[in-house]
């Protein structure tokens, strides 16, 4: 594994992936895998989802709406970089010269830790480290700390956009759509999902969200027609992912599926927190407690990027 | 008699000449037509119509129904079909609002004659040989809002209720071939104040258009009452009411059979045209097979009437169920069990056709229900089409039968309850209309074993009216319960109106409160867990309740399919599904309408797995 201390940006290299961290852009600007890229822009945390019917009658999107901002607008504020585990100092420009030709290039791991804060008020910081090691598995380690005086979180996860339309995605997990608080009724199991479905709702939604998930490979089709796969597993506990052809954002602005952009890209968001779909009602009755997400209290999840093509 | 506008807005006029509601059976001429089940005294007018439409009555050409009038002036419509879906006049999605809100201030019996489309239908037809020179009857099955009925330039009947058939008998006008019969339909009527349910606002003829000779003597209704006795034993009777050419002297037989076609009950009676009505009285005929929605089991009842020289002049055959539903101890009991309801509310929908919907349609929707566990479908909340109580009958799905009667726009404002003019209320001069409705509700579908409940309605608060309504079946039927949810509103109706406590969209926790502090009746959610978009979850919390209270009997999720339409998008081409506003109607509820376990187009929701694992637990 090689590692270049770039003036802007740190790349890490090995036999089957090419990654690329950006100081600028604050987070992960490349991975190459499979001989493909992976990454449109830089993953960044995602606070929103596209409104539900329930979520509209409950006036949720009233109380949540600055989650929206902060969806679509986040701050870099900080980044470390560790080596073999050992916080690394004087990596930015002009002190990164020294470490050019140093025995830091080949280490056993590095990880790259990015600290945002939210355009809610009060801020709300999140971390996110990226820790690779010599196989290119990417351990993702996401931290949201908790803050009083904030509304309760219609979402947190990552949200990873992929640069062309997925040919479809296998995953370890729960059959069909699920939420916490339904998915008594779903079957586990390996299931294959060609392309990428959107659930055709009425008015476009949150959609698509598979709970309790062990490992989620994404198929797109690389040079020559070659299949390329990434593949995002549980690191501890299982994770929730949705993986659609837009933004919540994308969605939150139709009124009707034919207002959609054409399909062009692959949106995966894996999940630290799902907010439940409720059915009490659709005029006021929220979903129950224990399917919200409180934002006062920290969630730390983590999960691993693998570029394994096997 | 002269018809008269006035009518549209006349408490004491609603049926004219319409023949009395009748239960909804087949008649057939002789053993091969039943055989063949080619219901050769039957002439379908469905298909291409001539057609004329106008904003308003003012604009409308009112001598159309006239033999003289030209032909050539009339454009064309299918029938069964909405003329909105056909390019006549706006389609509209409005839930509680009066479908006038901001456009005219009304109040009952009040219509906006300015606004009031008026479709005129023609339907040139020669009589098929095995009717002519029979008495004809005209059966529509279902014609929204209001209808004139003209044959050969006479007028013969006026009829309103728009989701049950209006019967006319053209004998006196019909001749052999070159017949014009005319229709002249109005989209309002003080009906519209009545039929405030949330869906889309269509008119015209949406349901078939039968003739159907009468022999000799002929069968005009029947009730048959099968009845489940303690230990599995039934118990039969039967009450059938005749019609006669004059001077018909010959036989009924009346047999029963069970599925395996072995005789249970033979009974025979000697008739003449003085007989209008005979009773076969209630006899044991020892142990009978339950008809439950785990094993729908249908005994064949059939009514042969002869001539007197042994020739058979008609033949009923009706598939009839032994079941039983009471109160005991607070606790309904569905053939000495305790019933579950794993139910939902059902419209009628196609995403092409609207409410105009196809057999096809119904048995999908049948076998989508069975295939996800749920027993039991409240119509909500009109009567549908005939066909789809003979195959619920046939596939076991209970059903809560609904009275066509609606009317939240006149007393909820903006989610307040705000009753001061309430329709039908305790005013004497709805009573009538709305009696009406429930009478022919009870006597269509009166023989079907799937009907558990009679519904009197939804959404309608309640006074005296709907009280009435309650007394009429109690009277009339004493092997279902009746269901009204309405008296939430008004406490005092509660020991006078429903067997069934009733709430809509009820929390759980509210359940529980019912249970602990009153619980005197048993306890149903006529709706819950309103499916709109994405939005079924927390099942678990109302799945529990069975197990905590006995009298807790489970409910009708809100609804089974989505309510949308397809059109073609200008933009792209494409047909896509389009809602409440997207037809510049306002104002509106949009989307609202999509609620459904089952999107517009008829494939299920992925929250379908969820409903059909928690319905599994309870009904399998």
């Amino acid at each position: 594994m090689d590692v270049v201390y770039g003036d802007v940006t740190l790349g890490v290299h090995g036999k089957d992936f090419d990654y690329i961290f950006s100081y600028q852009t604050g987070g992960p600007e490349s991975f190459v895998a499979g001989g493909l890229e992976w990454l449109y822009r830089t993953p960044k945390p995602t606070f929103w989802r596209a409104t539900t019917c329930n979520d509209r009658g409950s006036h949720f999107p009233h109380k949540a709406s600055m989650w929206m901002g902060a969806d679509m607008f986040i701050e870099t504020t900080g980044v470390e970089v560790l080596v073999d585990d050992a916080p690394l100092t004087g990596f930015l420009a002009p002190d990164n010269s020294r470490l050019i030709g140093s025995g830091y290039e080949h280490p056993a791991s590095v990880e790259v830790r990015y600290t945002y804060a939210t355009t809610t008020v009060p801020s709300a910081t999140v971390t996110v480290g990226y820790r690779v090691v010599r196989t290119g598995d990417v351990l993702v380690l996401v931290r949201y700390e908790g803050v009083p005086g904030l509304p309760e979180l219609p979402a947190f996860g990552m949200r990873f956009v992929m640069p062309s339309l997925a040919t479809g995605y296998d995953y370890r997990g729960l059959e069909g759509e699920t939420y916490p608080d339904r998915m008594a009724g779903a079957r586990r199991g390996t299931f294959s999902v060609s392309g990428v479905p959107l659930t055709p709702y009425l008015v476009p939604q949150e959609c698509g969200m598979h709970m309790d998930t062990d490992f989620v490979i994404v198929s797109r089709t690389g040079t020559g027609d070659r299949t390329a796969r990434l593949t995002f597993r549980r690191h501890d506990r299982r994770f929730a992912f949705s993986l659609l052809p837009y933004t919540a954002l994308e969605l939150e602005n139709a009124t009707h599926q034919e207002e959609l952009p054409p399909a062009r890209r692959t949106v995966l968001c894996v999940m630290g927190a799902v907010r439940g779909v409720g059915g009490i009602d659709s005029w006021g009755s929220d979903v129950e407690p224990a399917y919200r997400i409180p934002s006062d209290q920290d969630i730390v999840y983590s999960f691993v990027i693998s570029p394994s093509q096997r | 008699m002269k018809p008269s506008l006035s009518w549209l807005t006349d408490p004491e006029v609603f049926r004219v000449n319409q023949l009395p509601a009748r239960s909804d059976h087949v008649h057939y001429a002789d053993e091969q037509d039943l055989k063949s089940e080619s219901e050769k005294l039957y002439q379908s007018l469905d298909g291409t119509w001539a057609f004329l439409w106008a904003r308003n009555p003012k604009e409308r050409e009112k001598d159309f129904f006239l033999m003289e009038y030209p032909d050539d002036r009339f454009r064309t419509i299918q029938v069964p079909g909405h003329v909105e879906l056909q390019g006549y006049g706006r389609i509209q999605y409005i839930n509680t609002m009066y479908p006038w809100e901001g456009h005219a201030a009304l109040r009952p019996p009040q219509v906006d004659m300015s606004d009031d489309p008026v479709s005129s239908y023609v339907k040139w037809f020669d009589l098929e040989a095995p009717l002519i020179g029979k008495r004809v009857h005209i059966r529509f099955e279902g014609v929204e809002q209001a209808m004139y009925l003209y044959l050969n330039g006479t007028f013969i009947g006026y009829a309103e209720d728009s989701f049950t058939p209006s019967e006319f008998d053209l004998t006196d006008c019909i001749r052999p071939t070159g017949n014009k019969l005319a229709v002249e339909v109005y989209k309002r009527s003080k009906a519209a104040y009545f039929e405030d349910q949330d869906f889309f606002r269509f008119s015209g003829i949406f349901r078939s258009v039968r003739l159907y000779a009468l022999p000799q003597a002929h069968v005009e209704d029947l009730w048959a009452r099968p009845v489940l006795a303690r230990g599995g034993q039934g118990r039969f009777s039967l009450e059938l009411q005749f019609s006669y050419e004059p001077g018909f002297l010959g036989s009924v037989e009346v047999s029963l059979q069970d599925a395996e076609g072995l005789p249970v009950l033979n009974d025979r009676a000697e008739i003449d045209d003085s007989v209008s009505r005979l009773e076969f009285a209630s006899r044991d005929i020892g142990a009978v097979h339950p008809w439950s929605d785990k094993t729908p089991y249908l005994y064949l009842l059939t009514v042969r009437i002869r001539d007197a020289a042994g020739r058979v002049v008609e033949i009923v055959p009706y598939r009839i169920g032994f079941r039983d539903i009471r109160i005991q101890n607070g606790v309904i009991k569905f053939n000495g069990k305790r019933l579950i309801i794993a139910g939902v509310n059902r419209h009628e929908w196609n995403a092409e056709n609207g409410r105009a919907i196809t057999v096809d349609d119904m048995r999908w929707d049948i076998e989508t229900l069975r295939r996800n566990h749920i027993n039991f479908v409240r119509t909500c909340h009109y009567p549908d089409q005939i066909a789809w109580y003979g195959l619920c009958d046939e596939a076991g799905i209970c059903l809560m039968a609904e009275t066509n009667l609606e009317s939240h726009g006149s007393w909820q404002k903006m989610g307040t309850v705000e009753p001061s003019w309430n329709v039908p209320g305790s005013d004497p001069r709805w009573l009538r209309i709305v009696l009406d409705r429930a009478r022919t509700n009870f006597e269509t579908f009166k023989n079907h074993p799937s009907i558990l409940f009679w519904s009197l309605g939804n959404e309608s608060y309640a006074g005296e009216c709907i009280k009435a309504m309650y007394d009429f079946f109690k009277d009339r039927d004493d092997s279902r319960l009746v269901h009204y949810e309405g008296v939430f509103h008004r406490p005092e109706y509660r020991p006078s109106i429903s067997d069934v406590e009733s709430q809509m969209y009820a929390p759980p926790s509210r359940v529980g409160q019912y249970m602990e502090s009153d619980g005197t009746k048993p306890f149903i959610l006529c709706e819950y867990m309103h499916c709109m978009g994405n939005s079924l979850g927390g099942m678990q919390y109302y799945d529990r309740l069975f197990d905590r209270y006995r009298s807790y009997h489970g409910g009708f999720i809100w609804d089974f399919i989505d309510q949308a339409l397809f059109v073609t998008d200008d933009v792209t081409g494409e047909r896509v599904l389009r809602y409440g506003g997207d037809f510049d109607d306002r104002p509106s509820d949009y989307e609202f309408s999509g609620d459904g376990l089952v999107f517009a187009n008829r494939v299920e929701k992925p929250c379908m797995q969820e409903v059909r694992y928690y319905y599994g637990r309870r009904i399998r």
